[in-house]
Order: C-alpha cells, then sequence, then structure tokens
C-alpha cells in the first residue's frame, strides 16, 4: 500500500496503556461531554438513587423520625404481611384501579377514536376539553367531587332526589367511596390517555383503513381488526403507566375520605396507609418496608400486564 | 478593551447586588430569632410589637403553611439549625421523647411565671420526668353548644342553666335526645357524630390511655375510656347522630340547614361555627357540657436546643403569653386563654349576637378552671385512631359494638408491641 510509516496513526493523545488508568483518561478525554450529562446523573443521585437506597436501609430499622434509629430487623416486613389492614388496602387498591382503569382506557381509546374521525369538526377544541382534567389541581378537584358524592347534601343525591329515588349515602359506604374514587381518576386521565392513543392512531398508515373499506368492513369491524391490533405497543404503555400510577393513589381518597380512609377504610389505598403509618403514626421505617412491598407489587402487576397484553398469537384479533 | 470592561463592569454590578441582598447584618445589638408558627396560631400584630417591646432583637416570623409537624420533625430529623422558636399544637406529647431538643423552660426561669397558667395546662407541656418543653398559648375549655329554639320546641331546657342542670350527664343528655328526635320525627339530629361524644367524654378526664409510666390503662377501671366508649356506642344505637364529621362540608350544610340541634365542642369551634351556619345566627346558645368539663386541643411554645440565644426567646415568649397579651389574642383571634387572670378578664362577659347575646366567655371560662390534668403519652393519636376506626364502624356499618371493642383493644395491644 504505502510506506507503512506514513500510515502511522496520526498525532495525538497517546494511546491508553491497559492499565487501571485507562478508564480515567478516557473519562478525562471526553470530560466535556460528560459534564454536560451530569447534571442529571448528580440529581438522580441525590433525589434518585439515594432515597431509594436510604428506604432500602431503613425498612429494617424503627424510626419515629427524629429520635435515634434502632435495628428492627424483619420486622417491618413481617408485621406489614401479617397485618390486616395492609392487605385490606391492597385489596382496596386493586380493586380502585380494576374500576378506574379498565373503563378510563376504552373509554380514551372511543374518544381517541372519534377525535380521529374525518366527521368530528372542532377537533382541537375538544382535544384541548378532553385534556384539561388533568392539568386541575387534584386537591381542588378531590374537594369538589366531595360535594358532589357528598352524603346529605351532594349534587349526586340531588339529583337522584329530584328522579324521586331515595339518597345514597356515598361515602358512608365502601363500595361508594372507591366509585368516587375511581372516576376523579377516570375524569382526569381518560383525556391524556386520549391523547396518547390519538397519537397512535394518526401513525397507522390510512391505507390500511382505506383497502378495508374497499373490501366493505364496517367501522366496528376496523377498529377491532386494524386499530387494535396496530396500537397493541401503545396500549401496552399506557396499560403499564396506567398501573404504575393506579397502585399509588393517594391525594384522591385522602382529600375525600380522610387519612383512615372513610368508613371501615373503603379508600384506604396502599399509599395512604404508608402516609398515615409513616407520617401520622411516626414509624417510619415501616413505611419504608411498604414502599418495597408495593414495589414489589407494582412489578408483578406490571409483569403480568405485559403478558395479558402481549400475550398469544390471537390475542388482539377482536371480534369474530 | 471593550470587553474587559464590560465584564468589569458586570462584575461590579453583580457585587453591588450581592451586597444588597443580604439583609441587616446583626450587629453587636441586635439578635435574630426565627420563629415557626401556623395561621392563626399567634397574633401577628403581637409578634410584630416583640421588636419594639425588646429594641435588641428581631423576630423572624414564619409562617409555615401545609403539615407543620412533619415539616417539625423534618427539620429535627436533619439535625441542624432549625427555628429558635416552634409552635406545638396538641401532639405535643408525641415529642416528648425528643425532648432532649428543646430547651427545659424551667431552666430558663419559667418556674415564676408558672402561677400564672391553668395548671392542668402547664402540664402538658411538661415531661413525666419533669422537663419543660413547651409554654402554653391557648386552651381548647370544652362545652355543649346547642340550638336554643329546637330545644325549646321539643320541650326541653332552653336556658343554658337549666340545661346544665336537667341534661348535665351524658346519659340525660343521650335521653334528651331521644325524645328530641322523636319530636321532630328524625328531621333533626341530636348530635353531630359518635365519634366526638367518644373524643369529648375522654377529654373530660385525666385518665384515658396511659398513665404516667406509659403503661396502657385505656382496658382498666380507671380509665375513661371504657365508659366514652359506651356511650357513643348507645349514641349510635339511639340513632342521635347526624354523621356529619366537623370541618367538612357536609357538617357545614348540616349546621345551616338546621338539621343538627347540638353538639359539644371546643370554644375554637365557635369560630368554625359562625362560618359554617350564619343563617342560624342568634339561635344557639352554649352550656356546660355534659359530663363535665373538658379540654380538647390547645398550642403551645417551644425554644429548640440549637437556638443561640435561648434566654432571649425565653423573655419573648414569656412576653408574648403574658396575660394582657393572652387577652388581645383573644380578642383578635379566638386564642382562648391559657393565663388564669385572663379568664377573669371583663372581655369573658361580653355578649355575642351569634350566641343570642349570651356571653360565651363565662362558660367557657368556667370550663377552663375545672379541666383535670391528664397524661396524652406519646401514642395517644396511634391508639385514639385505632378505637375511632371501630366505632365508626360500629356507628356507620353496624358492626357489633362488643366485637368492635375486642377487635380494639387487640389491635392496640399489637400496636404498643411495634
Amino acid at each position: 500500500m504505502g510506506n507503512p510509516m506514513l500510515n502511522a496513526e496520526p498525532a495525538r493523545a497517546p494511546v491508553p496503556p491497559r492499565l487501571k488508568g485507562s478508564l480515567a483518561s478516557r473519562l478525562w478525554r471526553h470530560r466535556k461531554e460528560y459534564l454536560a450529562i451530569s447534571p442529571f446523573y448528580i440529581l438522580f443521585a441525590i433525589f434518585g438513587l439515594f432515597p431509594i437506597a436510604f428506604s432500602m436501609y431503613l425498612s429494617f430499622q424503627k424510626w419515629d423520625g427524629i429520635g435515634r434509629m434502632s435495628y428492627n430487623g424483619v420486622n417491618n416486613y413481617r408485621f406489614m404481611l401479617t397485618d390486616p389492614e395492609f392487605w385490606r388496602a391492597v385489596g382496596n387498591t386493586l380493586l380502585i384501579w380494576i374500576y378506574s382503569t379498565v373503563p378510563m382506557l376504552f373509554l380514551a381509546l372511543a374518544v381517541a377514536f372519534l377525535l380521529n374521525s374525518s366527521f368530528v369538526r372542532f377537533r382541537t377544541f375538544y382535544r384541548i376539553g378532553y385534556f384539561m382534567p388533568n392539568v386541575t389541581s387534584l386537591v381542588a378537584v378531590a374537594i369538589v367531587f366531595g360535594t358532589i358524592f357528598s352524603n346529605n347534601y351532594g349534587l349526586l343525591n340531588y339529583v337522584l332526589n329530584l328522579m324521586g329515588l331515595n339518597s345514597i349515602e356515598w361515602l358512608n359506604k365502601t363500595w361508594g367511596i372507591q366509585l368516587a374514587v375511581s372516576v376523579m381518576v377516570i375524569w382526569r386521565w381518560a383525556g391524556y390517555n386520549a391523547i396518547i392513543y390519538l397519537a397512535g392512531l394518526q401513525s397507522i398508515p390510512s391505507v390500511l383503513y382505506e383497502a378495508a373499506k374497499i373490501d366493505g368492513a364496517s367501522t366496528v369491524q376496523s377498529f377491532f381488526r386494524i386499530t387494535i391490533p396496530n396500537l397493541r405497543p401503545i396500549i401496552l404503555f399506557t396499560l403499564i403507566t396506567s398501573t404504575i400510577g393506579g397502585m399509588q393513589i393517594f391525594t384522591e381518597p385522602q382529600v375525600l375520605a380522610g387519612n383512615d380512609g372513610g368508613v371501615s377504610g373503603g379508600g384506604l389505598t396502599i399509599v395512604l396507609y404508608l402516609y398515615r403509618e409513616a407520617f401520622i403514626h411516626n414509624y417510619f421505617g415501616y413505611g419504608a418496608a411498604v414502599g418495597w412491598g408495593m414495589f414489589v407489587l407494582i412489578a408483578i402487576f406490571s409483569i403480568v400486564n405485559g403478558l395479558f397484553v402481549q400475550g398469544g398469537p390471537t390475542r388482539g384479533q377482536g371480534v369474530k | 478593551m471593550v470587553k474587559t470592561r464590560m465584564v468589569g463592569l458586570c462584575m461590579l454590578i453583580l457585587a453591588m447586588i450581592a451586597a444588597g441582598c443580604g439583609s441587616t447584618s446583626p450587629t453587636e445589638k441586635t439578635k435574630t430569632l426565627t420563629l415557626w408558627y401556623w395561621n392563626r396560631s399567634l397574633d401577628d400584630g403581637l409578634i410584630k410589637s416583640v421588636e419594639q417591646k425588646f429594641p435588641g432583637i428581631r423576630i423572624n416570623a414564619q409562617k409555615i403553611g401545609g403539615d407543620f409537624k412533619s415539616k417539625l420533625k423534618t427539620t429535627l430529623a436533619a439535625g441542624s439549625a432549625g427555628p429558635d422558636i416552634v409552635a406545638f399544637n396538641d401532639w405535643v406529647s408525641e415529642l416528648f421523647v425528643s425532648s432532649d431538643r428543646f430547651y427545659d423552660l424551667y431552666d430558663l426561669g419559667a418556674k415564676e411565671i408558672e402561677p400564672d397558667f391553668l395548671d392542668w395546662k402547664w402540664n402538658f407541656g411538661v415531661t413525666p420526668e419533669g422537663t419543660m418543653i413547651a409554654l402554653p398559648i391557648d386552651t381548647g375549655p370544652t362545652a355543649l353548644f346547642y340550638r336554643a329554639d329546637l330545644f325549646r320546641e321539643a320541650g326541653l331546657p332552653s336556658d343554658p342553666e337549666d340545661v346544665h342542670k336537667q341534661l348535665g350527664t351524658w346519659e340525660s343528655y343521650l335521653d334528651a335526645g331521644k325524645k328530641l328526635q322523636d319530636h321532630f320525627a328524625g328531621k333533626v339530629k341530636m348530635l353531630d357524630n359518635v365519634n366526638n361524644v367518644y373524643t369529648q367524654a375522654n377529654a373530660q378526664s385525666d385518665r384515658i390511655y396511659f398513665s404516667k409510666e406509659d403503661e396502657f390503662i385505656g382496658d382498666t377501671p380507671a380509665s375513661s375510656m371504657k365508659n366514652a366508649w359506651n356511650l357513643a356506642v348507645k349514641a349510635a344505637q339511639l340513632k342521635l347522630s347526624g354523621n356529619a364529621n366537623a370541618f367538612t362540608s357536609e357538617w357545614s350544610a348540616a349546621m345551616n340547614n338546621s338539621s343538627i340541634a347540638s353538639f359539644v365542642g371546643a370554644v375554637w369551634m365557635k369560630e368554625v361555627l359562625e362560618e359554617a351556619a350564619p343563617d342560624t345566627s342568634g339561635k344557639w346558645r352554649v352550656a356546660r357540657a355534659p359530663g363535665g368539663d373538658g379540654n380538647n386541643g390547645g398550642s403551645f411554645l417551644a425554644i429548640m436546643k440549637t437556638s443561640k440565644y435561648p434566654q432571649e426567646a425565653f423573655k419573648v415568649i414569656r412576653y408574648l403569653q403574658n396575660p394582657d397579651n393572652q387577652i388581645q389574642s383573644y380578642k383578635n383571634l379566638n386564642l382562648f386563654p391559657s393565663a388564669a387572670k385572663a379568664l377573669d378578664d371583663p372581655i369573658m362577659k361580653e355578649k355575642e349576637p351569634f350566641f343570642g347575646n349570651q356571653a360565651t366567655g363565662e362558660i367557657f371560662s368556667e370550663s377552663a378552671r375545672n379541666v383535670k390534668p391528664a397524661y396524652f403519652g406519646g401514642k395517644y393519636s396511634n391508639v385514639n385512631g385505632i378505637v375511632g376506626r371501630e366505632l365508626t364502624s360500629v356507628a356507620l356499618q353496624g358492626k357489633n359494638p362488643d366485637k368492635a371493642w375486642k377487635d380494639a383493644i387487640s389491635r392496640i395491644k399489637k400496636e404498643l408491641l411495634r
């Protein structure tokens, strides 16, 4: 080819020897780039990684938040697994999650489909309208819903009475509180998920729909045979985010029903239980343990969700 | 050349801004004390007057919103400097375990002013070991709030003295409730909620959940807990409750719509009631509570050990809580005094139109004089919460009261082992 000497490496920083210092000198060489991306990692280390590690450590301690920490072994976890209130909180959380997530996602899908169709006018107006609940203050909304579902003087009971029906004591019944919380969650998140589905819908090539129409498919058929299968990854995404969010519902039951989740704890979700035990009853170590219990629960459910949506080859093929 | 000048100019401007940003640096003479309190726990005007009264002291008063107790605990947990003076609410006994984080006010001269204060209130701020961590601010003596017009209509006594005579025990109060409800055919309920009966009955006792040695005494006959429970259960069984919890819009609506005829509450409920039920103004009266006088609520002031000026801080809190200033605070903010002398002040005899021109101050001051000193203990709110939840099940879901009691006790025993 040519003089091998001329093909020697061009003059630049010496090739780092394969010693301990190689990583350091490589880091130093690209220090500007590392510095540029470091803010996130520094913040994450302080406010993300450290709290996670500390809460793992804390879950094995007994601590009232001010005094000295004392080693508590696995007592926190043992108490958690044998506490009927914890399991009731898990049950409540799951029920509220089912009541809210399932209708919410279907509603979001339907809304997105309608927003995407050609016969709807003023689409931007609807999009803004559906998304608005998501930007409202959670506490303010909970207070308003509290007056709607109020036992004796609520709006809902007023409407029922107008129709000649008896009032229902919504917030005094376990299922009533769960219903109220679920309605709040649906109200808040349907629009958000609808916008996500809308983005997904718009990425489906229209030739598929045109071909289906030529073949004589009805709207419903094209919905189940074209839309849903193509939206599968997005549905999975919204399902997982709804699961993670739904398992952590806290503000709605707390404002609606108080720190005990209302009568017989119908609204006592896991996070509300954690908050009560840690911040009101001063068991911070136990709170950390509950946090980790919640992590395990969410992980299990996310995996189950994933399997359910991605299921077998015939899943999502729709109505026959 | 121009570039260096620009840089120099910018540096100069920055330096001037930085210099101007700092607050007036404390000189030899001025000492700055930081005060943490929540809205309406202290009179803002009174706090400002501190600087006039003590020329060498500056007060940095910070109103802490949101969860005050959590913020205080976070500061204590951090271990670093916090405020010099901090307000406590009635959860003061929860901080007894951290009594070493606060100055013992006895060491700063509190013994001198002890006779000025109601003894039972003073004792709340003293740990069982005898360290005083908190000075009283206000108290919450309880009384019976009732609708004189509804009582009269139902054939019950309506004059406060008569009400006290005839409805002086809880049993007679509950029986009168049945009479009232029968008269109104269920349209009016005697009381707001069953948990309040439980709370107020306990508030009248000096032995509730724990002995001074922190032993659980709730299931012993010496404690008021079982009796309070029985009264609350009776109220539930007689269906006397309007099922409205205080501080909810339900409660306000029920009061304003005359659906509830009475409730036992602390003096600070006056303001809550006046705001909630303006349409019923003039129809309410106050009588001595059935079962006796009690206290519910009330706050305190403490000095943190991290304070650099404990002597000055004590001077300030002593000033803030002297009898005259307490009367001022009562006038402006309805903070019922904890100073014994203030109870005799003529302001207590002022007539209040909302209460049909009754001087409620007379009832509440008499109540305040008779409260028995009680020991709450650090785990009071845990235990109270457990019982409250079981009581709600009995009241609203028909749970068997005996089973609920047994469940509550066993849950409490488990709780105390944590």
